[in-house]
């Protein structure tokens, strides 16, 4: 074990920084199902009991003898009192465990990939903007009460609030008070990634106007979000704007610009954006030179070139990840162990500007001493 | 390169479109017709070898050669379309449901000339098995963007020995989260997290597979 001179806050916020830390953090982004299967519950058992799941997260937390941060408190979703602000996370056929045909209790939630929104909603969202839009078609996506759903916000605020305030009580920081989407993830996954790349190359001006009516509304919510909270960061939710699925040109012009606006306006407000970039954006990496320099982390899901990452965004921002899904479900804790340790030396190097993560979400069926191999690499291991 | 390949590999879709109603309005033999898209979608896929073009290029030019194909095929006398490259039967693991890197994939690969027997999501082990009995394909596909699908696929291939067809089927796996550890684990003869690179690796199984 490293003899530790930082606390798990001052520790994160140094490798956030680019300062000296005493060991590389480790922060695996953490959701309910891992912890409720751990814990003896099925997934669909944590998802259906908010005080259950979460006490799931923080007795994995305590089981594993404890990490550096959370990148979002565990459970709850920050979402603003507001119809335009929740049709952001209404509109969306996802498939719950135990409730859905094909979907096992003791699985994961599976998004369905459809065109839940046509291309006459970009004309009428071009013509009222999101917030005209959202209110007038609310009904459509979500048939009940508004104002049930707007008492359901407020509950999923008021316990992300809390779960922050047991991570603070124990010198844990969470560094999310909000969660958006780029408009580019949004409509791809709510046209369906082949209608909204069609549309990319088919009317790309439309879309493009579709973008302008809605960022603004997300820069709104994100900020909204993060101040009621009280935890100053933003996790971005990218994947489908990066080089696996575009080129260049189209980065630039429907996700990068976005983007940046978006981040420009989040560093305003004095708040960190967390960038999750699943898939690959090994191509896309120069760009991020052009973002805030020491209020980004690229979070990255093991699809990328993290090594190529740590070459051009050492002095420029910090990058966290990148445990592969596979191995932390069917690997060896010999694996994980030799993974990780490559990480913090190569992305490590220099002992900041690397938080040790999973690769997205850590999947539901990780093997528990795999799990603690990853926990346990970075307080073990000194950058060599 | 034909002016039809062309149109294809640069995406012009009205002019891919005008071009094959023009070929089978004047009474072009359709099966030729079918492989100038089929060069063009060669053109595509060396493009994206080459970093040129990217998932969206291809995503494009697979709808593109699906409308084309949309008016060729009632053209197609019975028995006047060519010889399939080789059968596959293709789907997404048990207890999955995603389908959109499968539906990817079956595009292209269509387009590279595989007969194509899509079992849709959340395929049971005996389901693939069935199909691959019935029609006798050389090449099982099996997609997966979950965890718990690892152990899926390992239960088909395994099913897969248990039937006595594993010596005469190939198989590969695919999916953002695969990799080679995973492919060993399963069992299977290739992997591949890129629908290009799969069609390649499915060609060359299909060679195996007829040696």
């Amino acid at each position: 074990m490293i003899k530790e001179t930082m606390t798990p806050t001052e520790r994160t916020w140094a490798a956030i920084k680019l300062e000296p830390c005493d060991r590389i953090p480790v922060a695996p982004l953490m959701d309910v199902m891992f912890p409720s299967r751990h814990r003896g519950m099925t997934v669909a058992e944590g998802i259906a009991h908010p005080r259950r799941g979460f006490q799931a997260i923080v007795d994995t937390f305590d089981d594993a003898g404890g990490w550096d941060a959370m990148i979002i408190p565990g459970y709850s979703l920050p979402i603003p009192p507001s119809i335009s602000a929740v049709m952001q996370v209404v509109i969306g056929d996802t498939r719950y465990p135990g409730k859905d045909p094909g979907i096992d209790e003791d699985s994961s939630p599976q998004f369905i990939e459809k065109e839940l929104l046509t291309i006459e909603d970009y004309d009428e969202m071009i013509k009222l903007g999101w917030t005209g839009f959202a209110e007038k078609n609310i009904g459509r996506f979500f048939p009940l009460d508004p104002e049930l759903l707007l008492a359901w916000t407020k509950r999923q605020m008021d316990r992300y609030k809390s779960e922050g305030e047991l991570w603070k009580s124990r010198n844990i920081p969470s560094l999310c008070g909000a969660l958006v989407m780029s408009p580019l993830m949004f409509l791809s996954t709510r046209r369906s990634l082949i209608s909204f790349t069609q549309d990319l190359y088919r009317i790309p001006d439309k879309v493009q106007a579709v973008m302008d009516a809605m960022v603004d509304d997300l820069i709104k919510f994100a900020i909204e979000a993060a101040r009621t909270t009280g935890i100053p960061g933003v996790e971005l939710i990218l994947e489908r704007g990066g080089c696996f699925y575009y080129p260049m040109k189209i980065f630039e012009r429907f996700e990068f610009r976005y983007m940046k606006k978006m981040i420009d306006a989040f560093t305003a407000e004095g708040f960190i954006t967390v960038m999750h970039l699943d898939q690959d954006w090994t191509l896309n990496l120069p760009y991020f030179l052009d973002l805030p320099k020491k209020m980004c982390v690229s979070e990255f899901d093991s699809t990328t070139d993290i090594f190529k990452a740590k070459e051009i965004l050492k002095d420029h921002m910090c990058i966290m990840g990148d445990v592969p899904a596979a191995l932390s479900s069917i690997g060896t804790p010999a694996e994980m162990t030799a993974y990780c340790e490559k990480l913090i030396d190569q992305v490590g190097k220099g002992n900041t500007g690397f938080i040790l993560s999973t690769g997205c979400t850590i999947p539901f069926d990780t093997k528990f001493e795999n799990f603690q191999a990853m926990i346990d690499s970075a307080k073990n291991h000194l950058p060599q | 390169m034909s002016e039809l390949a062309n149109a294809i590999a640069d995406l012009k879709e009205d002019e891919v479109k005008k071009i094959v109603q023009d070929k089978v309005a004047s009474g072009a033999d359709p099966l030729s017709v079918v492989n100038e898209c089929r060069q063009g979608m060669d053109i595509v896929g060396q493009r994206y070898k080459d970093k040129d073009y990217f998932l969206g290029e291809l995503i494009m030019s697979g709808e593109i050669f699906k409308e084309a194909m949309a008016v060729l095929e009632p053209k197609l006398k019975a028995g006047q379309s060519e010889k399939p490259l080789a059968k596959m039967v293709l789907g997404t693991a048990k207890g999955d449901i995603h389908n959109i890197g499968k539906d990817i994939a079956a595009t292209l690969l269509k387009a590279a000339g595989f007969e194509i027997y899509d079992m849709g999501t959340d395929v049971a082990p005996e389901v693939f098995i069935n199909k691959l009995k019935e029609t006798g394909a050389p090449i099982l596909g099996i997609s997966g963007m979950l965890t718990p699908s690892f152990e899926a696929m390992k239960q088909t291939i395994q099913a897969l020995e248990a039937a006595g067809l594993r010596d005469q089927v190939k198989v590969i796996i695919g999916g953002g989260i695969v990799t080679e550890v995973v492919r060993k684990y399963v069992g299977a003869d290739a992997f591949t997290d890129d629908a290009p690179e799969g069609v390649e690796l499915c060609r060359k199984l299909a060679g195996a597979a007829k040696q």
